[in-house]
């Protein structure tokens, strides 16, 4: 399928914000003071599951 | 009489450039924020809004749950941010969204003018002397140090503290504006680099470029060349900032930016297309 390049700079634009919301959405948001911890949700939540699994 | 208003072409060197300004300007804004008093707002220091550091905090976090010093989980939403549009468009990160390519690509245009280029005619090898093109064995030898870099950062940041590239990191160094001596000693090189070959930090240095160059290789949107009308003029290999030879034949080449100067200099029409293929 072709595509316009004139829409080039807005998909890879949206690709970025999309992207980059669906990450704070999972859980690595701008915690302040997160730096050198690891407190993600989505992490947390993967290693509780593992852990009740094991 | 009828008067017929040719509309103007678009450019997309042009809005290129307008985005790589405002990739530069906000990445400066971001730097000054965190040189102000009361910086401590949300999001962190500087480096944890950056792609690379995703990468060089990945392992750590993976194997001890902690994250290295300084980095923080927004380096991970940055890091999916910049791997998704490389997962739909290839490198296009470094060709469009990122503030040190940007840099480079204006100092090369700055040296240009410098060194008497009045106006680039595109599609027209420029005759200043610099940037320079080096020697082929040299320049293809050069492109895998990158890689290097890449696996030796992977290897230190599992027993760093802080991110390994951190203290020689050219974009702490041109954006951050909190200088040591080692950063000053980046920046200078950075800077004198980008002068000497063009996308010196790219193509020879690069590790965030490293990892996204396999992109080239599976993302769906790519360029095609069709050589039905291709002349082979050569114009887009003059344009290419990333040197790429025979452009048309290496369109995947791990190397290219997807910038599409390569298209936007082609003079054929048809010849160079973007297209939504199936791997």
């Amino acid at each position: 399928m072709k595509i316009n390049p004139r829409y080039y700079p807005a998909i890879i634009i949206a690709a970025y914000v999309i992207f980059l919301l669906l990450g704070i959405l999972l859980g690595f948001g701008p915690e302040r003071g997160s730096e050198g911890h690891g407190n993600s949700m989505l992490f947390q939540l993967a290693f509780t599951t593992l852990e009740s699994l094991v | 009489m009828t008067t017929t208003i040719r509309e103007k072409p678009f450019s997309l060197a042009k809005s290129r450039r307008v985005i790589q300004w405002l990739v530069v300007i906000g990445t400066f804004v971001l730097g000054l924020r965190h040189i102000m008093p009361g910086e401590t707002s949300r999001g962190g220091s500087f480096d944890s809004f950056c792609a690379f550091g995703g990468i060089e905090t990945l392992l750590p976090f993976l194997f001890t749950g902690h994250l290295l010093k300084s980095t923080n989980l927004l380096n991970f939403s940055v890091l999916i941010a910049t791997l998704g549009v490389s997962l739909i468009a290839g490198r296009a990160f470094c060709g469009w969204l990122c503030g040190l390519g940007a840099i480079q690509d204006f100092v090369a245009e700055w040296t240009r003018k410098l060194l008497g280029e009045r106006r680039h005619i595109r599609g027209k090898q420029s005759k200043t002397i610099l940037p320079l093109h080096l020697p082929a064995v040299v320049d293809r030898s050069l492109r895998y140090a990158k890689y290097l870099v890449l696996a030796v950062i992977l290897i230190a940041s599992l027993y760093a503290a802080f991110p390994p590239l951190r203290e020689f990191c050219p974009v702490r160094a041109v954006f951050g504006l909190k200088m040591t001596s080692l950063l000053w000693f980046t920046l200078i090189v950075f800077l004198a680099g980008s002068i000497l070959v063009e996308r010196f930090w790219c193509k020879y240095f690069c590790p965030l470029g490293a990892t996204l160059a396999i992109f080239n290789k599976i993302s769906p949107v790519r360029i095609v060349s069709d050589t039905n009308h291709c002349n082979s003029c050569g114009r887009c290999d003059i344009e290419c900032s990333m040197g790429i030879k025979d452009v048309p034949l290496n369109l995947d080449d791990t190397e290219c930016i997807r910038c599409l100067e390569c298209m936007d200099t082609c003079a054929r029409d048809g010849s160079l297309e973007l297209k939504v293929i199936k791997s």
